[in-house]
């Protein structure tokens, strides 16, 4: 479904990535590979695990919806001292496998990274068809029709009227920024704090739906 | 014989010294180690201490004595009245404290050289024991004094006094470690949690001299017809003003921190006058603003103190003449303590004055001082084998000295709590430390301890800042700082509180009117109320605590009427009657059931006496077997006495039946089953993966940038866990850990085995009991959430009735 008549090519999957279908053009935002690393180089112990299912997860979305262009909106990385050998392995293996320009604009915890695979091609700013506007900041506002981000992490909570409440990532429509959910799963979030005319979407089982605002409020 | 040298100072004083004194330094001075026994204020200090004090007269040099408090606040005091025998018997010797108190030009002067007696918390010994030179600056150590052990056992902190003494006992077998309690139900238990293997050359000597205490409740003028249960109980106020103006200095307790701001505004209203002489005292304030009550009190210039529990330790307020108890005093030990607090010195009297906030309330005080009396005092268990906290510990030891593993499994295996240490923990726990789990599944390019020629060792300066700072077992939520313009702090709220109220609008906190001007990043800046204003009194999280079994028993015998008759037994009489003539009274070797019909369809009310916790667990357990069979949701709500449950229809059940849905029969596995304890070992978490180092702390003040990226979560490490490793033995701890806490799995699952061995009372009732009338009234009843959160989110969706057709799907 797209949650805008102006953008009816746009689409929020359960998966918490977006997809213009106009241009196959897939979407995600702080995957945060190499995150539990950085945390063992640091004397945590943390398992490893996240970043050879996230890239697999995203492999298989681009090739279930037959995406011809991937576009990480930030935050690919977590930090430097989670860049190991395994990590560049993987990604080069990842960019052959999925075969289809992948374009990272830089999220500030990639700014450190270096030395990363040439097939992945790096911006600050993208601009995509209808006026579509990324960037990794929901801050760095655009003059774009629509513009994508991530950097928030967005979660909403829900409270259920029994003293609980349910926290979900969610799609956060603010004006005309769309921010996504954190994609990667040694990711936390950050709760929204709704402001009127926020729309906000989650995955429920297969689908996206947009939560009634009564239940937000 | 050295105890005649301790003669003059007790003759200056005129005093005698007591027999326990003279058994406690016979028994030091004979090599034992031992657990003391007594009721404040009765000279424990001295028996305790003038023992090692006076075998060091001898001259040896060095740090002789370590006295381990559980609250800083404490230390000081301590330090005070050690020095009073030390400057008077041994002026050369010195006696200092080292806490996180302790300002940075005397932590670093104790580095160098340690004073003959040292006063410190158990946080601040293990951080000693990360330094390599302590074993040599303590090599003349004679005596390890643990205060107020009742305190620290039963939490993890006292495993971790536990592991600090176990090292120095390997490091000094000849070590002696002398413990101060308060009354337990287990004080042998205690004395070997605190000796671990040391236990067998011990003693334990009682200093109970019956001192007087008198247990006395307010009687309120007129008691309604039902005791409900919920409204706080001001309208008491008046009385209770008048009480305290009969006194010359009283300590007021109440049961929360909210209770305490209530009530504080309340005496404010009552008595305009006392302005200056009222003062309050919560965990939640600020250091500064409780010292301000702390001193006043000892100076005698305060009427009464309004205060929770952060006042039933230890300091001496030797000014307070009464103590009032606002509320259930849930407890015998916590009743006791409390009363303690007044007569503080020895021979003189203890008094406390219960004031119900309902009017079952006053069985609660008849059955305490009953059981007061017949010293019936509840126990502390010890906690067995907190992994987390062992592989702290073995952290700590690690950078302080390389250990050899066998030599420090010995050594952790002498005390109670690990004792009976497997091999699957101990490789575990070593391979956690080092190399992030068992050879096999070691974590990828993770080092903290290194085995170096067969000895674990730590040698990255980084690792080891990082885990001094974040040695301790104390973990505090996330709150809000409450501070004026100026800077000036006054203490925390919890953020859901603060972030419920607007800028502009009024709130009482620390016993202030407040305007909140803004909350931003963990700060909410505020100023005087500039007129009196209803503001919305400060609320805090946290679980409410249970009534004690022993207490519940004794309430069970109050009903049953036995003893002899009381002023509170006699006030409540009338409502016991109503009950009677409408049902029956509960007593301990029956289960009363009452089953009743009301507009919301059919109740079942049941009447354990055990505990909110216990019942909290019973109802849903209950509910979870009845609606699986008849279908129907079931509605529960849970007091100290007993629970309900509430269906549209199908409650009407006879004995046998209800017996089967009380049964023990894998009740673990229906409770797992109807409560999402995966939801609730998450927040558990939180502790364990602070204490075990896989959160880490930021160091007071600083936000360190690069240790930004290190910041996660503890629900979502749970997750990660859950994921990648779920053996993690962290994970089967919060499990364990929430069933317990939570549930009070232990003492549930004696309650049900006792439920299935008496007869059941079942008694259909015209109208709701003055017994089931709170439990129909409690609305307030947290429900656990159930499901995931799919299935949690489609159920709130359909309640709204907004079914897209997209959500109808499942």
């Amino acid at each position: 479904m797209s949650p805008l008549p102006s953008h009816p090519s746009l689409s929020l999957l359960a998966d918490g990535v977006v997809f213009l279908t106009l241009s196959a053009t897939l979407i995600v935002a702080d995957v945060h590979l190499g995150k539990s690393a950085a945390f063992r180089a640091n004397g945590l112990p943390i398992p490893e695990g996240d970043t050879a299912r996230d890239l697999a997860r995203l492999l298989e979305i681009a090739r279930k919806y037959r995406a011809s262009h991937l576009v990480i909106a930030g935050d690919f990385f977590h930090a430097p001292s989670g860049i190991t050998p395994e990590l560049v392995q993987g990604l080069e293996d990842f960019l052959r496998e999925i075969a289809i320009p992948v374009t990272l604009v830089i999220g500030n915890h990639d700014l450190r990274i270096q030395n990363l695979p040439t097939a992945l091609n790096r911006v600050h700013h993208l601009v995509l068809e209808e006026n579509i506007h990324i960037t990794h900041d929901p801050a760095d506002t655009t003059s774009a029709d629509l513009h994508l981000a991530g950097h928030w992490h967005p979660v909403v909570k829900i409270p259920d009227g029994k003293r609980t409440s349910l926290r979900m990532p969610c799609f956060l429509l603010r004006e005309n920024t769309l921010v996504l959910p954190a994609f990667g799963s040694f990711t936390g979030g950050a709760i929204v704090n709704p402001i009127p005319n926020d729309r906000i979407f989650v995955a429920l089982r297969q689908h996206v739906i947009e939560l009634p605002p009564s239940l937000i409020s | 014989m050295p105890v005649a040298t301790l003669d003059p100072f007790f003759h200056t004083r005129g005093w005698q010294p007591f027999d326990f004194q003279k058994q406690t330094w016979q028994a030091f001075l004979a090599g034992k180690s031992g657990l003391l026994h007594a009721p404040t204020g009765q000279g424990k200090t001295l028996a305790v201490y003038l023992g090692p004090l006076a075998e060091s007269l001898d001259g040896s040099p060095g740090c002789q004595v370590l006295w381990l408090t559980p609250l800083r606040a404490l230390a000081a005091d301590t330090l005070r009245a050690l020095r009073e025998p030390l400057t008077e018997l041994a002026p050369h010797l010195e006696a200092e404290t080292r806490t996180g108190d302790t300002p940075a030009s005397l932590r670093a002067r104790l580095r160098k050289k340690l004073p003959h007696t040292l006063v410190t918390t158990p946080e601040s010994l293990s951080l000693m024991l990360t330094h390599p030179d302590f074993q040599e600056k303590i090599n003349g150590l004679r005596c390890v004094i643990v205060d107020e052990w009742h305190e620290l056992l039963g939490s993890k902190r006292g495993v971790q006094t536990e592991l600090c003494l176990a090292r120095l006992r390997a490091w000094l077998p000849n070590l002696r470690t002398w413990g101060l309690s308060a009354t337990l139900g287990n004080l042998t238990e205690a004395r070997h949690s605190l000796l671990g293997k040391a236990f067998a050359n011990s003693v334990e000597i009682s200093a109970d001299m019956h001192k007087p205490l008198i247990i006395e409740t307010l009687i309120p003028k007129e008691i309604e017809r039902f005791p409900w249960s919920g409204h706080l109980g001001t309208r008491l106020a008046s009385q209770v003003a008048d009480e305290i103006e009969k006194a010359k200095v009283t300590l007021l307790f109440t049961n929360t921190r909210s209770q305490t701001e209530i009530w504080f505004q309340e005496l404010c209203t009552i008595r305009p006058k006392w302005k200056n002489q009222l003062a309050m005292h919560h965990g939640s304030m600020d250091r500064a603003e409780r010292d301000l009550a702390e001193n006043g009190l000892r100076d005698g210039i305060l009427k009464c103190v309004v205060a929770t529990s952060s006042l039933d330790l230890g300091v001496d307020f030797s000014p307070v003449d009464q103590v009032i108890q606002i509320g259930s005093p849930k407890g015998i030990a916590r009743l006791l303590q409390r009363a303690g607090r007044s007569g503080h010195q020895p021979g003189s009297i203890s008094r406390i004055l219960g004031v119900p906030t309902h009017a079952l309330e006053l069985v609660e005080f008849a059955a305490a001082r009953d059981a007061a009396t017949n010293r019936n005092i509840e126990s502390r268990t010890p906690l067995k084998k907190p992994i987390d906290l062992l592989a702290q510990h073995l952290i700590t030891c690690a950078i302080g000295q390389p250990f050899d593993p066998d030599e420090m499994r010995r050594e952790i295996e002498s005390s109670h709590s690990f004792h009976d240490l497997t091999d699957h923990e101990w490789h575990w726990a070593l391979g956690f430390i080092s190399n992030g789990g068992t050879a096999l599944a070691a974590y990828p390019r993770y080092h903290k301890a290194r085995l170096e020629n067969g000895h674990y060792t730590v040698n990255d300066k980084r690792l080891i800042t990082q885990h001094r700072l974040s040695i301790g077992t104390i973990s505090s939520d996330p709150s809000v700082s409450i501070k004026f313009i100026n800077g000036h702090t006054l203490g925390t709220v919890d953020e859901s509180f603060i972030s419920k109220i607007k800028p502009g609008a009024s709130l009482i906190f620390a016993g202030k009117q407040l305007t909140l001007i803004r909350f931003h990043q963990r700060i909410a800046t505020v100023k005087p109320a500039t007129r009196a204003l209803k503001g919305q009194v400060a609320i805090w999280g946290g679980s409410k605590m249970p009534l004690s079994s022993e207490l519940a028993h004794a309430m069970a015998r109050q009903l049953q009427g036995y003893g002899k008759p009381t002023p509170e037994m006699t006030a409540v009489a009338p409502i016991l009657a109503i009950q009677k003539k409408w049902s029956r009274l509960p007593a301990d070797d029956s289960l009363l059931i009452e089953h009743t019909h009301s507009r919301e369809g059919e109740h079942l009310f049941f009447y354990p006496f055990a505990g909110r916790l216990v019942h909290e667990g019973l109802a849903t357990l209950v509910a979870f077997r009845i609606s699986r069979e008849i279908g129907e949701s079931i509605h529960t709500t849970q007091n100290d006495y007993g629970f309900s449950l509430t269906a549209k229809r199908g409650l009407n059940l006879d004995e046998t039946i209800l017996r089967r849905y009380l049964s023990s029969i894998d009740p673990l596995d229906d409770l797992i089953a109807c409560i999402n304890t995966a939801e609730l070992s998450r927040r558990q978490f939180r502790e364990i993966a602070r204490v075990s180092g896989l959160i880490l702390q930021s160091p007071p003040g600083q936000k360190n940038r690069s240790q930004r990226e290190l910041q996660s979560s503890a629900s979502l490490l749970f997750e990660v866990l859950n994921r990648y490793d779920p053996d993690n033995l962290l994970l089967i701890q919060s499990r364990r850990e929430i069933l317990e806490k939570q549930l009070e799995l232990t003492r549930m699952t004696a309650v049900i085995e006792r439920l299935e061995s008496m007869p059941i009372h079942l008694i259909e009732t015209k109208n709701l009991t003055p017994l089931a009338f709170p439990l129909w009234a409690e609305r307030l009843s947290a429900t656990l959430p159930a499901g995931d959160a799919a299935s949690r989110l489609e159920s709130m969706l359909r309640t709204l009735n907004v079914a897209a057709d997209s959500t109808r799907q499942s």
